[in-house]
């Protein structure tokens, strides 16, 4: 199936993000797998999406959740064969759903071939394509990232009594990049994924990926040299396709990762997320503008991921202590929803369950310049359990029901790959795909008409920003433009009814018309714009030169 | 006919961009470009540091300068528009002015600051007066009491220099203290704070359109807090450095604090009239601290001007003062200034038989209390020159003899008042 040719295309995507794992058992042995997958491509058309992100689904121990590979020209036997897995790519280019994939650049799982091949011997040919020192002291100045569990980027290897690298969780060590063999090797896998019809690849913690003595070993030239090696091996053999790089950066040092177009298409902005909760919890805009003025503008082709909620914690990296302390007192006080420097837990609880704010916030994430990526469930409100070990509260089941097991899996509740959300608030009686679908004012059908309108012009994903600086701090407001398509966007951050008045004066004469409702707004003219807002309203307006 | 608002179109505009706050700091000003800056600039990062994730705003209530001042408080504000690199601010903090109607009056102005207060919910207020040089921590020592312990007014206590605040140790702070029994450092304070709930009780009184409220609203602060039983403390602050202005009129000032309390005692009779020994009330810090560095003071021109005063306002002395009280001033005003003492049992005597005066209208209540100010002088120089040598501890003991003599006086004070003597 031939999807449509623009190079361009992750420009205007709405990306959901699933783990295989979670979405749907066609087996019933409690695991979600490629089949179960492919059988819900309609309900995921339906809602809008156009292009899929799945989480890691290779053959591995899974002790990070599949981002420990040990094999990455497979798929893990829980979710089926390599042939399951062409069959749901076909079905989803059927629907015009691109497939973007993971792919762990930086590190593998100690159980992968390669590891037990280089720890077996100081001779082994593959004993450089990892990073092996007799001492734990090289790299001082590298900051643990995962510092809940680790004591240092070092392990020791009683094997070959030797220490390895790992960024990660000492059961991941790192990839050699210095070794050309290893960058050989990690090409042939992009490409035999490539050549099956993956439209992109989501490259993993792409800033560690070289290490240098006197430095923190993250966003090294030499990283940047790697990255626009498989970028140019990309665009020559394999037109059309996307590079998305996962780099928790702040937007200054993320800048490079694009380099002259000639690196990254795609980056998440990491910064943004934690400064949109705290904005709306602040009541105030400033977190949100002033990120955004810190942002470096980026190639014309190349693009901002947004998000809300993704598979891991709230990261709170990217913002100051005073920051972190508010985020974690306002929307963590529970320690338990704590783990590394984040926050665990889903977007619905989040926000307290309180619909407007649901609202708001996909509005927001909707609307600001970028390519907007949804969390499985998040569209109905899904909840978390921070009872469960590491990220896994926010991994559990898809609830497609009021039935058994939430229609997620047919096999006994006990089999399950992790428990069921059960309580009466967030529990799949409460909260599922099938009843939501019945109402045209639940968020699932809310969620879809929002997807819809941000589909129907390009300005949302193509567009430049402005932004309006109205006296009302409360106010976000911002002019989205691109050609003769002019859209207005205003956000009310408070919990209270505002007024605010907009300077519009360079748009005398145009009329704004609401693009949900199609209501006609008065013409603008002179005078400020006045609008008044009840709590978290926002407002996309179309301007209109009639 | 509409009631007359006191808060401009524009003044209500910038109020609903500011929106609902935690806490409102006002300061009024006239004329203080030469100096605002530095005091706004301690405000600021005295709510960025004490606290930062409540709402706050600055509100200046200008009495029409015409030097910049509104601009310099204007600009201290933190927004999205305005990035301040050296501030961390989690969230925007405007710092807005406007010029409240009929000239400069701390009274107009306070209540400008109080209408602000209650339309943006403050839960908490600070007013620092234009004239102090403060630090950040003020609006932390200020502002606490009330945020985290529930109080509804903090007055300040300072460090002072022990011939500094001679109005307030020789006669506001003993009369209040008699009179409302309870121990305020500072009746009468430039700088407060005081809860959302009294913001709205203050505002609610009649006193705005009178003299009283245009010109003594700081010392009529303290009295209907007492009054009204609200929640007080005070509030240790730190040294209290004035900018240097030209000095101070006595008789202005008299007028904005003893007329106040004066007039206050017209309608709170039953209140000020029931206890008999004052109680202290809670103090964050210490209730003073003296310095007592050597200074020189002009004492001759104090005792000149209370000869003076005495002899050339006898007839109107004749219709406040009892006929012994009178002797007993003119006596001492006989006595050369070397060996002048003006004895607390009168000067406490006579306050009392001004404040029946008043009460009773036995001449103009303006020339009552403007007539006090020359005797003051006298109690002034008698401070002055006992203190000359004395210790911050023998200064208190001094004060604390002073006010007991208030509190010891007060039954003659009932006795005048309801026409027993």
């Amino acid at each position: 199936m031939a999807l449509p040719q623009d190079a361009l295309w992750y420009k205007d995507a709405i990306i959901y993000q699933v783990h295989v794992r979670t979405f749907y058992d066609s087996n019933a042995d409690g695991i979600g797998d490629f089949r179960g997958l492919a059988q819900k491509l309609d309900y995921l058309q339906d809602l809008g999406i156009t292009a899929l992100w799945l989480m890691p689904f290779f053959p591995s121990p899974l002790r990070d959740d599949g981002y420990d590979i040990a094999d990455y020209r497979s798929v893990h036997p829980s979710y089926g064969t390599l042939d399951d897995f062409k069959v749901f790519l076909e079905a989803a280019h059927q629907r015009r759903i691109r497939v973007i994939i993971e792919m762990v650049l930086n590190h593998t799982s100690n159980q992968h071939p390669w590891f037990q091949e280089s720890r077996s011997s100081t001779t082994n040919p593959r004993r450089d394509w990892y990073v092996w020192s007799d001492i734990d002291t090289k790299y001082r100045g590298t900051r643990i990232i995962f510092v809940d569990t680790e004591l240092s980027n070092w392990a020791w290897d009683p094997m070959s009594k030797a220490y390895y690298w790992h960024r990660f969780f000492s059961h991941q060590p790192d990839l050699n990049y210095d070794n050309p063999a290893v960058r050989d090797e990690m090409w042939s896998v992009m490409k035999l994924w490539l050549e099956m019809g993956v439209d992109a690849f989501r490259l993993d913690a792409v800033p560690y990926l070289v290490e240098r003595e006197g430095t923190n070993c993250e966003n090294l030239p030499e990283t940047h040299t790697i990255i626009k090696d498989f970028r140019a091996r990309l665009d020559r053999e394999f037109p059309g396709r996307m590079f998305l790089a996962e780099a928790n950066q702040w937007p200054a040092d993320l800048r490079p990762y694009f380099g002259e177009s000639d690196e990254f298409h795609m980056a998440f902005h990491f910064p943004l997320m934690p400064r949109m909760f705290m904005g709306l919890k602040l009541e105030d805009r400033k977190p949100i503008t002033e990120i955004l003025q810190q942002t470096p503008s980026i190639p014309e082709p190349c693009q901002w991921c947004l998000f809300l909620r993704n598979h891991d914690e709230l990261t709170l990296e990217m913002v100051t202590d005073m920051e972190r302390d508010y985020m974690y007192d306002e929307y963590a006080r529970d320690k338990g929803m704590r783990l590394n420097l984040g926050i665990r837990r889903r977007l619905a609880p989040l926000l307290d369950n309180d619909r407007r704010r649901i609202e708001l916030m996909n509005g927001m994430l909707m609307s600001l310049p970028g390519t907007p990526i949804l969390y499985y469930g998040d569209e109905i409100g899904m909840g978390d359990n921070v009872n469960l070990g590491d990220r896994n509260g926010v991994r559990t089941p898809m609830q497609w029901d009021g039935g058994w097991n939430g229609g997620f899996s047919a096999a006994d509740p006990e089999s399950l790959y992790s428990p069921l959300m059960l309580n009466p608030v967030y529990g799949f009686q409460a909260v599922n795909v099938h009843s939501q679908k019945r109402f045209e004012h639940s968020l699932l059908s809310w969620m879809k008409r929002l997807i819809r309108v941000r589909k129907s012009l390009p300005v949302f994903g193509r567009g430049s920003i402005e932004f309006l600086y109205p006296a009302n701090h409360r106010v976000l407001a911002y002019i989205r433009q691109l050609a003769k398509d002019t859209i207005l966007v205003v956000n009310n951050l408070s919990s209270s009814a505002q007024a605010v008045e907009l300077d519009l004066r360079r748009y005398k004469g145009n009329i704004l018309i609401e693009m949900f409702g199609r209501n006609i707004f008065p013409r603008i003219g002179d005078l400020p714009y006045l609008l008044t807002m009840g709590p978290y309203q926002f407002y996309w307006f179309r301007l209109r030169r009639i | 006919m509409a009631e007359e608002t006191i808060l401009s179109d524009d003044f209500l505009r910038e109020l609903i961009n500011v929106g609902e706050v935690d806490i409102l700091v006002g300061v009024h000003t006239y004329n203080d470009a030469s100096t605002i800056g530095p005091l706004v600039q301690a405000i600021r990062v005295g709510l960025l540091k004490y606290f930062p994730r409540q709402r706050a705003a600055i509100i200046n209530a200008d009495g029409g300068s015409k030097d910049g001042t509104q601009d310099l408080i204007r600009a201290a504000s933190i927004s999205d528009l305005q990035h301040v690199s050296r501030l961390q601010a989690l969230r925007t903090l405007h710092s807005i002015s406007t010029q409240y109607p009929g000239g400069p009056a701390s009274g107009n102005a306070l209540r400008t600051i109080l209408a602000a207060a209650e339309l943006l919910r403050a839960s908490a207020c600070a007013v620092i007066s234009p004239d102090s040089i403060i630090e950040p921590e003020w609006l932390e020592r200020l502002l606490r009491p009330v945020t985290r312990d529930n109080f509804d007014l903090v007055t300040p206590t300072y460090r002072r220099h022990k011939f500094d605040g001679l109005l307030i140790r020789n006669l506001l702070y003993p009369m209040n203290r008699a009179l409302y029994s309870r121990r305020v450092r500072e009746p009468y304070p430039p700088d407060f704070a005081f809860s959302g709930r009294l913001a709205s009780h203050f505002l609610s009184q009649e006193v705005w359109s009178q003299e009283v409220g245009r010109t003594g609203a700081e010392m009529y602060v303290t009295i209907s807090a007492i009054v009204g039983d609200f929640r007080l403390a005070q509030s240790f602050l730190g040294p209290k450095s004035r900018v240097e202005h030209a000095p101070a009129d006595l008789v202005a000032a008299i007028r904005r604090s003893v007329g106040t309390l004066f007039w206050s005692l017209e309608d709170n009779f039953r209140s000020w009239s029931a206890n008999s020994h004052s109680e202290p009330i809670t103090t964050f810090g210490p209730d003073h601290e003296l310095i007592s560095d050597p200074l020189r003071v002009n004492r001759k021109r104090q005792y000149e001007m209370f000869v003076r005063g005495v002899s050339e306002l006898d007839t109107v002395l004749k219709a406040i003062l009892s006929p012994p009280t009178l002797a007993e001033l003119q006596r001492t005003a006989t006595v050369p200034e070397p060996d002048f003492r003006f004895p607390d049992e009168l000067w406490a005597r006579t306050v009392y038989e001004f404040t029946a005066a008043y009460h009773k209208s036995v001449i103009s209540r303006d020339h009552i209390v403007q007539a006090l100010a020359p005797l003051y002088r006298g109690k002034a120089h008698t401070f002055l020159l006992e203190n000359r040598d004395s210790s911050a501890e023998e200064v208190e003991s001094k004060v604390e003899h002073l006010c007991q003599e208030f509190e010891r006086l007060k039954p003659s004070l009932l006795e005048m008042w309801d026409g027993r003597k």
